[in-house]
């Protein structure tokens, strides 16, 4: 399981001593950034990010995401169906062969019901097609799989072993969104038309009736048609032109060359230029609205690129060539183009892919449909420890997420809606209770499925489904809990299984019993009331769809220290934490106790943080039920198996846990000492640039960005403030980071000039500077020669960001 | 406020709710009646169902939930799914298609046999009496084999669905012999 999450072995090549070393101490890595200054970066980010980009920060080449020469196809299938007026749902067509399995299955499934009342409609739906062809047998819908050994075939004509076996582990690389659970899977994209058409005939039994019939009811004939496109990207929305274009086409000529045609357009797509990032450089893109984030990559990409065209010498560089390839205005998304029948068709391919992200559904219309009805006249839930957290009035969207994570079936119905609507609606909820952390929701959400799926569906231990048919509304034996997308609202079922009592829950509760001031006294014990009403907030001022996803994301980050402390307060241990090295999981061992005096960097204390113990109880008791639900799920185990996998990527610095001590900063009044070995714990560990992307994540932008790591500039030990400068001016070397310095408040900034002065004058001075001896000189020596330039860096981004 | 008042009425009006299921072999006109009970005054043209239609059309202070479910052979497994709660069927026959009222016959009985059918009122409308050749209704209910069902109350009515002959008064029988609140 574990081998299809791997992690990165080298992203920069400093990560691999990292890990021989255990997260010993190291010197600092680059004097050749901190020596560099950054002055010159007044004028235009592209050169400062060229010679970042090129000497210290990334000293490999910059991998593509999607190369030219790989093997996978961004296309592999197109279907078309349509309603036969005997025989139903059928296939007529696939391209370039066969997908194989049940294919009226797939029929039934592009033939959404009730397409006849409406002229277009869109549906998605997933396979579960294996890769391999060696293991037909093990497929889930009993698919064959035929792409191998034509694989095979084309490399046998490039005849480049070398770049394949490359291939081969960047395929493991990459493979780290999906894997754990059997092959990705194979995503559909599926446009419905039904066009009246008088020719067609309606009857058809007896032909002497049918003659007769077709005169009586002269126009009641229709031609209903689908093209659907298989793809393992699951960024399949932006097929959604060209689809409407070639199914066009195909009521006008029904041949196979029109899904040719099609098929080679949209293989013919180019992505190579679009750079691959770790797991921490992806994170920090996401969260961050800055639109030139890791520029540098783009820039690193095109120049490769240009390097080895100059190499072939298929075209001599020349000045001319700079316009060919154009740095993307966004960095979020990648621009490109695929050219159907002599039409170029832009398309903007995110850069970043979370999982259990699939398509362009919007978290913020899911949450708008139950939360507008909730908020007007709000209906009491039957109660249910799963799922009704807070009560009776929960807000509906937190029993939503709710019944995903403890692996309810969950039925979106949208009668008379459009199938593509009851489609965005699954996909939405599946993001919404994964924020990009949790699995497995994906892989058993159906977005649009039908009746005569139903004993199928039935077999599925907990899914996601998307229906229309209000029959669903009547059997409440076949869900826990039904969401009603016209009315907006979520009812649970009276046949939804009751929670079971848990050895967790009982050891909890007989740990509490002894607790003198119990619980449920506060208003809002989860804190979900808050967190909803932050994210109708969020909505109302227009904050976007992205700065939604980044709450969620932390909500689902929170859920998971929250049961992760819930595991080691019940069990002694936890399934979701690896505690890093020189940490102990012993209740004599305080939090923000160092325990080598003679390295700052071994400060102990992990996990979530609570402002005091009484907040912690309420807190866990409140969310008790819901962590022991989630405790057996699909989506359980297979974080348990990601963070096993993401331990050496996601986690560059493992003492301390820089997580858990940023959070001491922000939610804790500590003591002088107890910040200060925080400052100074940070500014000894974070050295690299992978350990600097760990603690940019540590402090999203959305979320206070560098704020309580600058305040180390105040602290009254003059030893922490320069330590804190230090940390400050690595971040703002550092490709993502000096984006996060920029947006640091002027306040913050001049506390960093007027320690820098102080530094100044006591590296004149050798009285003072003894005082501090490591730090004072280290630091004096590559950075006396220029602190104006620093400042000018601050003072020039403080600036810009006002104009 | 306006619901409120609506509910007062239905109270004093005594309007009742009924859940209704219309079935047949395809082709047999479920569609054209439902629209034409909706819609009374208008042409209907129709399209294969592909899955279902439903519709709530009053009618002498009943307002009737219908269903109409595509009756093509192969989905015609997916009928017992919208068996629950339903207290009366439509059966639709097309009484000029002689060749296929024996397959009729054998889909209908399945149907009624059903545990939860079995409360169900059983209206048959024999439609398309305008076909030359057609079945008249008591044809229909011979070859339908209706008088061997024991404890059901059946009725079957003459009706072409294209010009809304016959629909209403069908109706009106379910109407008079509905008893009880649909079961939530």
């Amino acid at each position: 399981m574990a081998t299809a999450l791997p992690y990165r072995p080298s992203n920069d090549s400093l990560s691999t001593s990292n890990r021989q070393t255990t997260g010993l101490p190291r010197l600092s890595p680059a004097p050749s950034f901190i020596g560099r200054s950054p002055s010159s970066s007044h004028g235009s980010y592209r050169r400062i990010s060229t010679e970042h980009g090129g000497s210290s920060f990334k000293p490999r080449r910059c991998k593509a995401q999607y190369p030219l020469d790989s093997p996978e196809r961004h296309v592999e299938y197109i279907l078309v169906a349509s309603f036969h007026i005997d025989r139903g749902p059928i296939m007529e067509h696939q391209y370039p062969a066969a997908i194989s399995g049940d294919e009226s299955m797939l029929a039934e499934l592009m033939l959404p019901d009730q397409t006849h009342v409406r002229s277009q409609d869109w549906t998605m739906f997933f396979l579960h097609k294996d890769t391999s062809a060696d293991d037909d047998t093990d497929s889930v819908d009993g698919k064959k799989k035929k792409r191998k050994s034509k694989y095979r075939g084309n490399q046998d004509g490039a005849g480049t072993q070398d770049e394949n076996s490359d291939e081969a582990s960047d395929d493991q690389d990459s493979s780290d969104d999906e894997g754990g659970e059997g092959p990705p899977l194979m995503y559909v994209l599926n446009l419905v038309n039904t066009k009246q058409d008088n020719t067609v005939r309606r009857y058809v039994h007896h032909n002497s009736h049918d003659v007769l019939y077709c005169e009586l009811t002269p126009n009641s004939g229709a031609v209903v048609k689908a093209m659907a496109i298989c793809t393992r990207h699951s960024f399949l929305h932006i097929y959604k032109p060209l689809l409407l274009l070639a199914l066009e086409d195909y009521f006008k000529s029904p041949y196979p060359e029109t899904l040719a045609s099609l098929y080679d357009a949209v293989n013919a797509m180019d992505l190579s230029l679009m750079p691959k990032m770790s797991i921490l450089e992806r994170h920090i893109l996401q969260s961050s609205n800055t639109k030139d984030m890791f520029l540098e990559k783009f820039e690193q990409m095109i120049r490769q690129r240009e390097e080895e065209e100059s190499q072939e010498g298929e075209c001599p560089p020349s000045p001319k060539k700079m316009s060919r390839y154009v740095l993307p205005r966004d960095t979020h998304e990648y621009e490109s183009k695929v050219v159907y029948n002599d039409i170029p068709i832009p398309v903007k391919i995110p850069t970043v892919i979370w999982p259990e992200t699939v398509g362009d559904f919007s978290l913020i219309k899911l949450v708008q449909t139950f939360a507008v009805p909730h908020a007007t006249s709000p209906q009491a839930f039957q109660a249910h420890p799963h799922l009704t957290t807070s009560g009776p009035f929960t807000h509906p969207i937190i029993v939503l997420v709710n019944a995903i994570l403890t692996q309810k079936r969950v039925v979106f119905l949208g009668h008379n809606r459009p199938s593509g609507e009851v489609a965005e609606a699954v996909l939405a909820a599946c993001a919404l209770a994964s924020g990009g952390i949790l699995r497995g929701f994906t892989r058993h959400a159906f977005p649009y499925t039908d009746l005569t799926k139903i004993d199928d569906l039935l077999k599925v231990p907990g899914f996601i489904a998307g229906v229309t048919n209000p029959t669903f509304a009547n059997h409440p034996e076949w869900w826990d809990i039904l969401c009603d997308l016209p009315t907006g609202r979520i009812k649970i079922s009276t046949h939804v299984e009751p929670a079971p009592v848990t050895e967790g829950l009982l050891f909890f509760q007989q740990q509490n019993a002894l607790l003198p001031n119990n619980t449920n006294t506060t208003h809002d014990p989860t804190g979900d009331t808050l967190f909803m009403e932050d994210i109708l907030r969020s909505i109302s001022q227009r904050h976007g769809e992205n700065a939604v996803r980044a709450k969620w994301r932390s909500y689902i980050t929170k859920f998971v220290r929250v049961a992760a402390a819930f595991e080691e307060a019940v069990y002694g241990a936890s399934n979701l934490y690896i505690i890093g090295p020189g940490e102990e999981l012993s209740p004599d061992s305080p939090t923000g106790h160092q325990s080598d005096a003679a390295d700052p960097s071994s400060l102990r204390g992990h996990g979530y943080v609570w402002t005091d113990e009484t907040a912690k109880q309420r807190e866990l008791s409140a969310s008790v039920s819901r962590i022991e639900g989630w405790r057996n799920t699909r989506s359980y185990y297979s974080y348990i198996q990601d963070i096993a996998a993401m331990y050496f990527p996601a986690r560059p610095i493992q003492r301390p846990d820089i997580t858990h001590h940023h959070d001491r900063l922000r939610a804790l009044k500590l003591s002088h000492s107890e910040a200060a070995s925080i400052y100074l714990a940070l500014s000894h560990a974070v050295k690299d640039y992978a350990g600097i992307c760990q603690l940019l994540c540590v402090a999203p932008e959305n979320q206070a960005g560098l704020f309580y790591i600058s305040m180390g500039l105040f602290h009254p030990d003059q030893v922490v403030r320069e330590a804190t400068v230090d940390l400050l001016d690595r971040i703002a070397a550092h490709p993502a980071g000096r984006h996060f310095w920029t947006q640091v408040g002027r306040f913050a900034k001049l506390g960093y000039i007027r320690v820098k002065r102080e530094r100044d004058a006591a590296a004149q001075s050798p009285i003072s500077g003894a005082a501090s001896p490591t730090i004072a000189t280290g630091a004096g020596t590559s950075f006396g020669g220029e602190p104006q330039s620093l400042v000018g860096v601050a003072m020039g981004g403080s600036m810009s960001r006002r104009s | 406020m306006g619901g409120q008042v609506s509910k007062m009425m239905g109270k004093i009006f005594g309007t009742k709710e009924m859940r209704i299921l219309m079935l047949g072999l395809d082709a047999a006109g479920k569609t054209t009646i439902l629209y034409k009970l909706k819609l009374s005054n208008q042409d209907v043209t129709t399209i294969p169902t592909v899955g279902f239609n439903v519709e709530s059309v009053t009618y002498k202070n009943v307002k009737f939930n219908v269903w109409d479910v595509g009756g093509q052979d192969k989905i015609r497994p997916l009928w017992r799914h919208y068996y629950s709660g339903t207290q009366g069927l439509i059966f639709v026959v097309d009484s000029s298609d002689t060749a296929r009222v024996e397959e009729a016959r054998s889909e209908l009985h399945k149907i009624i046999n059903d545990r939860e059918m079995k409360d169900a009122l059983l209206l048959v409308f024999a439609n398309k009496q305008d076909i030359p050749g057609h079945l008249s209704p008591e044809e229909v209910t011979q070859q339908l084999q209706l008088t061997k069902l024991k404890d059901k109350l059946w009725y079957v009515a003459p009706s072409v669905a294209t010009d809304g002959t016959g629909i209403f008064e069908g109706l009106a029988w379910l109407s008079n012999n509905v008893k009880t609140q649909p079961q939530k």
